[in-house]
């Protein structure tokens, strides 16, 4: 298990570090590395399935003076995603990227934002999620940067200003919290903390933080600008992984270190923030007249969903419903993962065809470019929450625990953003399918389109029809 | 008799610390402004010797004023002497909303954090540092801390540095260096750089058991590259091509070498047998430092240099 | 204390000031500002050793912030030589 987890984040330091100085190998180091890192992810995973949850303290030294390190049911899936979706946006890349000198300047950089994705996924202690995500959040700069245009360099310096204004609250909280409990270690503070002004003022920095760097309505103004200017590679990573990583930090802090600190009214504050973000960003979507844009605003809708997933969460009592609840979420961010990321490559494919993602003038691209066409419908999918999609069984349970605690706003706003969703996907498939000024063949690049296709089958059928599977998962785990 | 003048140099260095940040963030000219804040983080370095915390001033004076204010004064040189267009100002509500908005978070945080200082519950990790000391290798805690407690922090921070690093190589070539300076300058560096070496590795010697290490050798060390660039060298003392590749990363890398390696006998991640504890650390602060001190000094280029992409002859754009 | 108002001081210029160059500055106070929280954190009188891993924490920090910085900056740089007389931002 030591070895596991250790793999995973030095697999991926060591590529990038190795792409540095040996440049003009990027595309095999970098698959390579991906390869190697999908082996290693599978087989964490299987060893958690097998034995449970475990940590490991870094160095040997005694818990709390050590850094620890914790792989459990909901790190490990995130992995697994990252791993997955990371293999995809490499294959992809390796065409994307045409000039050498793009590639040189791609590879390092994402080697080093999957490292901090693994590291940050992996980690127990507070200071040390701190350095994760600043690694995360440099890299993600520097990669949106690599768009070159103007847009793209104003776009990551919000980004950049953005994100530092998040880890700055962040530490803050941490300070509160290590001057309050001594400790850096969240199982520490988690069995140490109660309910004072310091624990509250420190959650709420903290979780501020996080937010801005989740781009939760309304502190999501830097997203849509980054996400839609940056290379579609990069634009898949920002959009599936990284906004879950600020998420997933979210959902751990509640859960396991504040548990008691939450109150009811800073649940329905999350909730609230939710609505608006999924009917926001819905709209944003359903107007927008670029492709990278529209699915820009879907992630901030989508992100609603999996906020209100969470004020859910800490609202019910422990027990049968909040384990199927804490399920739904995982099973949406997963999904969400590899849906967004199926869209994002399939847009860059449509873009490098077309030579632009205007989505009125995209007629005729089923014609052209139908694998991704089908790679765009089955994203849709799984975006709006149809059956079989992962989403739909997540939605299903949301919604279902809504109604149960008599939260009808969340539902009206929940199928609200669904109607919304469908609408901004079919338009997209309608001009998709429309009819060519003139026919014609349609282009066969498998190498190009499959990552984008297989991504989302994974979204819409596996893990639809494999759903359950994460239920017992984390009831086996946890 | 010098309780009293503690007390008082102390008031008088907060004081200056509060209107320094003032002055430097709402000065008129940018100009003005990155001086201050250089000498903000100077008092700051004094604040930190102050409060018991010598290898966090050394860092803050090199890192955080020398490194920082290099990095803002070319950035200033940078821009173009173009008419600036004066900014409009923010509307008075936004300004006042902001400004209330933000006292009231102060106010919030210094209440939560007077509450955690009275209420703190058990130890903090000092007296475990303390404890462990003898089993680290090293004798100055900071650097047992840093290179062996919570060496993986270490780590991580490292590839933070590459990766500002790559973001700043990604976005342009360098800057074009200054012309070679007169025959003072050049003395005077031909005098300087060499000293400065000599400190950095005694620093970087010296951090085992005194206020010192990696990173505050490594600022030092980019110092003196700093120092010839400015005296017009257009090589700033780096070699090219796959070396300085190397150099960036072997920070990095070896640190990451040691940690694996350390685990193939069984132990955990970075968990250094104990005996070799102290050699291994130097290890990895020896190509910590270099790797620093390069990277410092390749962002503050701003950008690729030439050497960067070449094989070793031909460049590559 | 001291590190409150400073970081307060901070984040208020980060929000308002419009220049890029002066919010980097702003970040970096706000920066010295959370540091300075935890370094008194780690102050135990004049007697008693410090708790040296705040101290390491900042280490790591200032580190940190120089990196951001210094790409905040790279990219401001690249920005400003792209717009040649460009009116708008």
């Amino acid at each position: 298990m030591n070895e596991a987890m250790a793999l995973a984040i030095a697999l991926p330091l060591l590529g990038g570090l190795v792409a540095v100085v040996c440049p003009r190998r990027g595309h095999f180091i970098g698959n390579l590395t991906l390869l190697l890192n999908a082996a290693a992810a599978v087989w964490l995973l299987s060893l958690v399935m097998q034995h449970g949850a475990a940590s490991q303290l870094l160095g040997g030294w005694q818990a709390g003076l050590a850094i620890s390190l914790h792989a459990d049911a909901l790190s490990s899936s995130l992995l697994l995603l990252t791993a997955l979706v990371g293999l995809a946006i490499s294959v992809y890349a390796t065409r994307y990227f045409h000039s050498s000198q793009d590639a040189t300047r791609f590879w390092p950089l994402w080697l080093l934002l999957v490292a901090a994705l693994n590291g940050l996924f992996l980690s127990a202690d507070l200071f040390n999620l701190y350095v994760t995500l600043e690694l995360l959040g440099l890299s993600a700069v520097a990669l949106t940067a690599l768009g070159g245009k103007r847009e793209s360099i104003k776009a990551a310096l919000r980004y950049l200003m953005v994100g530092l204004l998040g880890s700055m609250g962040y530490l803050a909280g941490v300070a509160i919290l290590y001057t309050a409990f001594g400790t850096l270690d969240m199982q520490q503070i988690g069995a140490r903390i109660n309910v004072n002004p310091a624990s509250e003022v420190a959650l709420v920095l903290m979780t501020a933080g996080l937010l801005l760097k989740t781009a939760l309505f309304p502190l999501h103004f830097w997203l849509p600008a980054a996400h839609s200017n940056a290379p579609a590679p990069v634009s898949a990573a920002l959009s599936a992984l990284v906004v879950k990583a600020g998420f997933y930090l979210v959902l751990r802090l509640w859960t396991e270190v504040f548990p008691e600190a939450i109150s009811p009214q800073g649940a329905v504050l999350i909730g609230a923030l939710g609505c608006a973000a999924i009917l926001w960003g819905s709209w944003q979507a359903l107007q927008a007249e670029r492709l990278k844009l529209l699915a820009a605003y879907s992630t901030v809708a989508q992100l609603g969903y999996l906020f209100i997933g969470l004020a859910l969460l800490v609202s019910v009592e422990e027990g049968v419903t909040r384990d199927i609840l804490f399920g739904a979420v995982v099973l949406m961010a997963l999904t969400h993962g590899f849906a967004k990321s199926s869209l994002f490559l399939a847009i860059g494919v449509v873009q490098q065809h077309a030579g632009h993602d205007r989505i009125d003038q995209l007629d005729g691209t089923a014609q052209r470019l139908p694998a991704t066409t089908f790679a765009i419908a089955l994203a849709g999918v799984a975006l709006i929450g149809l059956p079989p999609s992962g989403a739909f069984l997540g939605k299903w349970h949301l919604f279902s625990t809504s109604m149960e605690i008599g939260q009808w706003l969340l539902v009206a706003v929940m199928g609200i953003g669904s109607l919304l969703a469908a609408a901004y996907v079919f338009r997209v498939l309608g001009h998709a399918f429309g009819n060519a000024a003139f026919a014609s063949r349609p282009v066969n690049v498998a190498a190009e389109e499959w990552p984008a296709l297989a991504l989302g089958l994974i979204a819409t059928l596996l893990l639809g029809l494999g759903g359950a599977w994460i239920w017992q998962f984390l009831e086996v785990v946890a | 008799m010098t309780f009293d003048a503690l007390l008082l140099l102390d008031m008088l260095l907060a004081a200056m610390m509060l209107m320094l940040a003032v002055a430097a963030l709402h000065s008129h000219s940018l100009r003005q402004g990155i001086i201050l804040f250089i000498v903000f983080g100077l008092v700051t370095a004094l604040a930190w010797a102050r409060l018991r915390a010598p290898d966090v001033a050394l860092a803050e004076a090199a890192i955080g004023s020398g490194v920082a204010g290099a990095l803002l004064l070319a950035a200033l040189r940078d821009r173009k002497p173009r008419k600036q267009k004066t900014p409009m100002a923010r509307p008075a509500w936004q300004v006042l909303t902001v400004t209330y908005l933000v006292i009231g978070l102060a106010l919030t945080a210094s209440w939560a954090f007077l509450d955690a200082q009275a209420n703190h519950a058990g130890p903090r990790l000092g007296a475990m540092v303390q404890a462990e000391l003898a089993n680290s290798g090293v004798a100055n805690p900071v650097t047992a801390v840093l290179l062996n407690f919570r060496a993986y922090d270490t780590l991580l921070e490292l590839a933070v540095l590459l990766a500002a690093l790559l973001g700043v190589l990604a976005l342009g070539p360098e800057r074009t260096a200054p012309r070679a300076a007169g025959p003072v300058v050049t003395h005077l560096v031909a005098w300087l750089t060499p000293l400065l070496i000599v400190t950095a590795g005694y620093l970087l010697w010296v951090g085992a058991h005194a206020p010192g290490g990696a990173f505050q050798a490594g600022a030092l060390l980019a110092a003196a590259g700093i120092v010839v660039r400015l005296s017009g060298n257009p090589h700033t003392g780096l070699p090219s091509g796959v070396w300085i590749r190397m150099l960036a990363v072997a920070g990095c890398g070896v640190f990451m070498f040691v940690g694996l390696a350390s685990m193939s006998g069984g132990a955990n991640l970075l968990q250094y047998p104990a005996d070799w504890a102290g050699t291994l650390i130097l290890l990895i602060e020896i190509f910590a430092t270099l790797a620093i001190a390069a990277s410092l000094v390749l962002v503050y280029l701003g950008g690729r240099p030439e050497s960067w992409s070449s094989g070793g002859k031909n460049a590559r754009a | 204390m001291l590190g409150i108002v400073l970081a307060a001081l901070g984040l208020q210029a980060a929000i308002l000031q419009q220049d890029a160059i002066r919010r980097i500055l702003a970040i970096n106070v706000l920066g010295v500002g959370v540091f300075l929280v935890f370094i008194a954190t780690a102050y135990q009188g004049a007697d008693a050793p410090p708790d040296a891993v705040p101290h390491a924490l900042v280490l790591t920090g200032i580190v940190v912030a120089v990196a951001a910085t210094a790409l905040a900056l790279a990219l401001q740089r690249r920005m400003e030589s792209s717009d040649v007389d460009a009116d708008d931002e």
